[in-house]
């Protein structure tokens, strides 16, 4: 088994010039042909035989998120699958309890769990990998790539390359895990990570963004900069808060608000139940909370809802607004003064400016105007256009300065003050001086979208050299559609551009994880079109993820 | 409680190896299991007298933990499979589960019309069937081609046609399609649902990939051409008038734009001629057509394909993003996520008018309400070869016909371990145990009443089998049932001819042994309790231990602490199944095989007539029934 691996990791590597030399050696006229082929002749008798022309070179990606997997090949604009980690998927082979009964969590538990207990069957793992059971995860991981292998993509599994997107931030034991599983249990000849938030980025067209990936167990904003991920910051005001908040709305519209208070943070409807409503029917409010006269001249719609007590059987009406309130407490925290939030739990829209903030001003003003929403939670109709609203409140209020505070108010009074009575004379022109003292120094210059584009001769003179290059839109609050990670890491792989990393059977199996260099200065591949500059690797490493 | 009670189940011993990380020697698992080759140190156990005391017991269970199964840990749903689905490597001699074998596809077909699809197609079919098959996208019933005209008379019907579900009654005209031709119809539901967004670009996604191969290098240089032009005659005014004016596309052709858009940028800027690399990949070729039009035509309007820079030597040209519609980009629009807000909020739409996570699984990512649904085609299936994964022998290779249902191979495991079954010994009248509890339902076992099960070992090979029972004597878990097996060790006849029964007098005396036993009806330490030509029965004597909380614990049951059984309940249920009895036992058999074609195996176990000893050994878990809340 060992041996005869590196002819296949080499067979497919060098696929498409072994395959040009092949159609030479074929001719009649050479008389040499049996000894090239023979090496590939063997190699493809092993297999069946429609297999090894079938997929030689199509790798198959695989989106691998804590609640979802998504699985195609490349090329394809959407995965061929999405499968869920459910309690139903792992259960015992033969155990067909959730087609016979319903599936588990359709209807009402038949006592309040816990909220961590509630969604803990439902995830693949979680972020803090102390809680995580690595070896479950294995076996879940397993199953879930033979499955879907057997049933949707309908190719042998490990003869082809496979292509993964990931979060930039994994936990090492799980990314070993994950890597371990796969090639031990299969023969794939490499594996490419990708990452996701770049992946979106491409599937928008754009080589920079600012990506929200609006996640289950966290949200996390990504700036890309040409291809670069600069900063990422990220909150755990996720779908997996919102589900749970759910969970506790509709515990409460089961009890009729006669809770005890010992059951108070627990949740006793279903959790398939309570994804079904969140995914059909979770909304956010477009006006922020200051304009509240919305609620007056709109009346509030009743929906009828299948009861949280008994959704099998009876539908309950449930105003429409309240289904909104979940998702404005857990991803807005409204009423919550910023100070108060701790830095892992900052609202959406501060996480969004707050990335924004700590660009450079370039970089800012790029990624400003390319915002990407993807992830579960950009489905929810009006967060997106919701988010963008605050941030450019938060934009008009602050500016583009991280300073704030009671102290820097009296400050810049002072300040006023001074300078009020100082020069009354020269009025207009001092403010952006002023400013220029205290350390939140441009507060206009640096703000593009208020700025009046100045006019700057270098700028000028570079447009007029390539004229038929558009300006790219810059500081302007924009959001740009993403065909979705998965997509891009689809359309990244079919242009044949290689990832940075590219983990190899053998390497892998050799040293694991370990064996990544660790090299700062790891060469670059050829940045203009992201190819390898040299032409085998020696090493490979982690770039992202290590 | 997978399966109607009692029923067994057997791990495979893939389970106790470890998946092999070189990085992560030294992590030890976190319930780590035995492995098949030690012998169990229970094994000592299950000859004692049973009347051992509970504290001894349980000490002795607190040693033997690490090394027992659990049939209760979440891991042990991955490794444990109904006797029936696993398969045998007579290579490794080893059971095989899916887990431990790799997969070969023979063909592909639909299910629903039985036709195999070759495997060329089958990618370009996006693996689905692209015959009339349908399923449909509410119910997932299968759809039937109906015509929309009443079928009166004997002429033939007319169209237009549309599919249509019998079992929710769901037709394509929910969603406005009808269709002009019976046949065909997958690739007439394609032609519309495509229709819809522009038509500029080419969107042959059911093209085949060779088609799309060999034309690429034209078709992206035609739209090289076409940019420039189109940049040069009007350049920035393009932008927006395009933004606004197209309708949204499609994710197909929205990837597809992006996907030409970047094609077309990647072949403007590696047209340096030193790159050499570009020869070796799949976009080279329009690069390459490029790079020779540029040598020849270097003062034309082709010098506009590379960024109009006057310098193209000295600054390579940049990537650029995309920046019109037609390129891929597809700016948020404001008002669409309020128009969806209004029209979750109207009454016609509801709760049923939006789609579910299962049926928006399979459709589009876009699709939110009932009517974006479309009918899926049917997935194909595949009929695949199984070989083992450490010796790549074949273990199963099907017929590669779709009707045909017959194998040309099949190692199925039952035919080389003994098939267990479990009955509960019924109570005779002559039953001298009076604290025997009558065992008629199996879902409300009675805690602390000792019951006596007959677990029978069939036999399937044709040789006899001797067997090794092990079980710990108190069941893992926070349940501790106590577990006897009364006679461990014992063997199996072979599965020899039917009439050698009849024929061979010399067996009539154990036979009529047996029957005595059985009519004997008083289990014993020690003895088998019946036995037949392949098969033998043994009784494993079990007392039910009691559930979390419940009002038996610690003592045989107070007759006054019957009163909060809902409590005890609700402990049962909050961790699933709990209340279920299954017992693991460990399986140790060994067997005097030919030794025929199995030349290195001679050495070591051979006994004088080729005979090679051979030894098997696995977890088995039987599920009992299911523990009372109380007395």
């Amino acid at each position: 088994m060992a041996s005869d691996t590196p002819s296949m990791g080499a067979s497919k590597r060098t696929s498409a010039t072994s395959g040009l030399r092949n159609s030479q050696t074929a001719r009649p006229v050479s008389p040499h042909t049996p000894q090239p082929r023979s090496g590939n002749h063997s190699f493809a008798s092993s297999t069946s035989p429609g297999s090894s022309f079938r997929g030689e070179d199509d790798a198959i990606i695989f989106e691998i998120g804590a609640r979802w997997l998504r699985a195609g090949f490349e090329g394809g604009s959407a995965p061929m699958c999405v499968v869920g980690f459910g309690p139903e998927d792992s259960r015992r082979a033969g155990d067909y309890r959730g087609w016979i009964q319903g599936s588990t969590g359709a209807g009402r538990l038949p006592q309040p769990v816990d909220i961590e207990e509630w969604t803990r069957a439902y995830e693949l793992w979680r972020p803090d990998s102390r809680e995580v059971d690595l070896s479950l995860v294995e076996d879940k991981i397993e199953r879930a790539f033979r499955e879907t292998y057997n049933q949707f993509l309908l190719t042998d599994a490990g003869t082809s390359r496979l292509v993964l997107v990931l979060p930039s931030l994994m936990p090492h034991p799980l990314l070993s895990s994950l890597l371990s599983t796969l090639f031990s249990r299969w023969r794939f000849p490499s594996v490419t990570l990708l990452s996701s938030a770049t992946m979106s980025a491409t599937a928008a067209g754009l080589r920079s963004a600012l990506v929200v990936d609006l996640g289950w167990a966290e949200t996390t904003a990504t700036a890309i900069y040409e291809y670069r991920e600069m900063t990422t910051k990220r909150t755990t005001r996720s779908m997996k808060h919102l589900m749970q908040e759910m969970g506790l709305l509709l515990t409460g519209l089961a009890s009729d608000g006669n809770q005890n208070t010992e059951t108070a943070d627990k949740i006793s409807v279903g959790f398939a139940y309570c994804e079904e409503v969140v995914s059909r029917f979770a909304w956010c409010k477009s006006q922020t909370e200051k304009d509240k006269d919305t609620s007056s001249d709109e009346p509030d719609r009743k929906l009828s809802i299948p009861s949280p007590a008994k959704p099998e059987e009876e539908y309950m009406d449930v105003p429409f607004s309240r289904l909104a309130e979940p998702v404005e407490k857990v991803l807005f925290a409204p009423g919550v003064a910023e100070h108060e939030l701790d830095d892992e739990e900052k609202s959406l829209p501060l996480l969004v400016y707050n990335t924004l903030l700590s660009l450079y001003p370039d970089a800012r003003g790029t990624c400003m105007s390319r915002i990407v929403f993807v992830g579960g939670g950009s489905r929810i109709p009006g967060l997106r256009q919701r988010v963008l609203k605050e941030v450019s409140l938060l934009i008009d209020r602050h500016g583009w300065s991280p300073i704030r505070g009671k102290a820097l108010e009296r400050q810049r009074q002072r300040l006023e003050e001074l300078k009020l009575s100082a020069q009354k004379a020269s009025k207009e022109p001092e403010t952006p001086k002023s400013n220029g003292e205290t350390p939140s120094t441009d507060d206009e210059a640096a703000d593009p979208s208020k700025a009046v584009p100045e006019i700057d001769f270098v700028e000028q003179k570079l447009r007029r050299q390539n004229k038929d290059i558009p300006v790219p839109i810059q500081g302007v609050l924009r959001e740009v559609e993403s065909l979705g990670p998965w997509a891009g890491a689809s359309l990244t792989t079919s242009l044949k551009i290689r990832g940075m990393v590219e983990i190899e059977r053998e390497k892998f199996l050799q040293h694991g994880l370990a064996g990544a260099t660790r090299d700062v200065d790891y060469p670059v591949p050829d940045r203009r079109s992201g190819l390898r500059s040299g032409g085998d690797r020696s090493s490979w490493t982690l770039v992202g993820w290590a | 409680m997978s399966r109607p009670f009692p029923y067994t189940y057997i791990s495979c011993p893939c389970a106790d190896t470890p998946v092999p990380d070189p990085a992560r020697k030294r992590r030890s698992r976190e319930s780590p299991q035995k492995s098949p080759q030690k012998p169990p140190p229970e094994r000592a156990n299950t000859d004692q007298d049973k009347k051992l005391s509970a504290k001894e017991e349980e000490q002795g269970e607190d040693e033997d933990e690490e090394q027992t199964f659990d049939p209760r840990s979440p891991r042990s749903n991955f490794s444990l499979y109904p006797p029936e689905q696993l398969l045998y490597c007579e290579e490794c001699h080893q059971i095989k589960c899916p887990r431990c074998i790799t997969e070969e596809i023979v063909s592909w077909y639909c299910p629903s019309c039985l036709f195999e699809t070759p495997s060329s197609m089958v990618r370009s079919d996006g693996n689905r069937c692209g015959r009339n098959c349908f399923n449909c996208p509410v119910c997932t019933a299968p759809l039937a081609v109906s015509t929309i005209e009443n079928a009166t008379g004997n002429a033939p019907q007319q169209g237009p046609w549309v599919l249509s579900c019998g079992y929710c009654l769901w037709t394509t005209l929910d969603i406005g399609i009808k269709f002009d031709k019976p046949t065909n119809i997958r690739s007439q539901l394609q032609k519309m649902t495509d229709s819809t967004p522009p038509a500029a670009l080419d969107r042959s996604r059911q093209a085949s990939r060779t088609f799309e191969d060999l034309k690429h290098p034209l078709s992206s240089y035609a739209s090289i051409d076409e940019q420039s032009n189109a940049r040069e005659r009007d350049g920035e005014q393009a932008a927006p008038k395009e933004d606004q004016g197209a309708p949204p596309m499609g994710m197909d052709a929205r990837f597809a734009a992006l996907k030409n858009f970047y094609r077309t940028q990647i072949s403007e800027t590696s047209n340096s001629p030193n790159d050499h690399l570009s020869s070796e990949f799949g976009f080279s070729s329009p690069g390459a057509l490029n790079r020779l039009m540029s040598l020849y035509a270097s003062s034309s309007r082709l010098s506009g394909l590379y960024g109009g820079s006057k310098k193209p030597k000295s600054k390579p040209p940049v990537m650029r993003e995309a920046l019109t519609a037609s390129e891929g980009l597809q700016v948020a629009s404001e008002n669409s996520e309020t128009d969806m807000i209004a029209r979750l909020q109207s009454p016609e739409c509801g709760w049923d008018g939006m789609a579910s996570i299962d049926q928006r699984a399979t459709q589009s990512p876009d699709a939110r309400f009932i009517d974006d649904l479309l009918p899926l085609p049917v997935l194909l299936r595949t009929k695949r070869a199984k070989r083992c994964k450490s010796c790549k022998h074949i273990l199963v290779k099907p017929e590669s016909k779709p009707q045909s249902t017959r194998f040309r191979i099949r190692l199925i495991a039952l035919s080389y371990i003994p098939l267990p079954t479990l009955r509960p010994l019924a109570p005779s009248s002559s039953s001298a145990l009076p604290a025997m509890a009558p065992t008629s339902d199996l879902n409300s076992l009675p805690p602390l009443r000792p019951i006596h099960i007959l677990l029978t070992l069939k036999n399937h090979m044709f040789d006899p089998v001797r067997i090794t029972l092990a079980t710990p004597p108190v069941t893992p878990g926070r349940v501790a049932t106590k577990v006897t097996v009364l006679s461990p060790q014992f063997e199996i006849g072979a599965n020899s001819d039917v009439w050698d029964e009849a024929l061979q007098g010399a067996s009539a005396p154990l036979t009529s042994d047996s029957r005595s036993a059985a009519l004997r009806g008083v289990p014993e330490a020690g003895k088998v309790w019946d036995k037949g030509r392949n098969w033998t029965t043994v009784v494993l004597e079990v007392v039910p231990g009691t559930l979390p909380g419940s009002s038996a614990e610690g003592g045989d049951g107070n007759p006054n602490t019957e009163t909060n059984d809902e409590d005890v309940l609700a402990v049962a249920a909050s961790r699933q199944d709990e209340d279920v009895l299954e017992i693991p036992v460990f399986v140790h058999m060994d067997w005097d095989a030919d030794a025929q074609l199995d030349q290195q195996n001679v050495g070591k176990g051979s006994k004088p007539d080729d005979k090679v000893t051979r030894e098997l050994a696995y977890w088995m878990v039987l599920g009992v029934g299911r523990i009372q809340p109380s007395l």
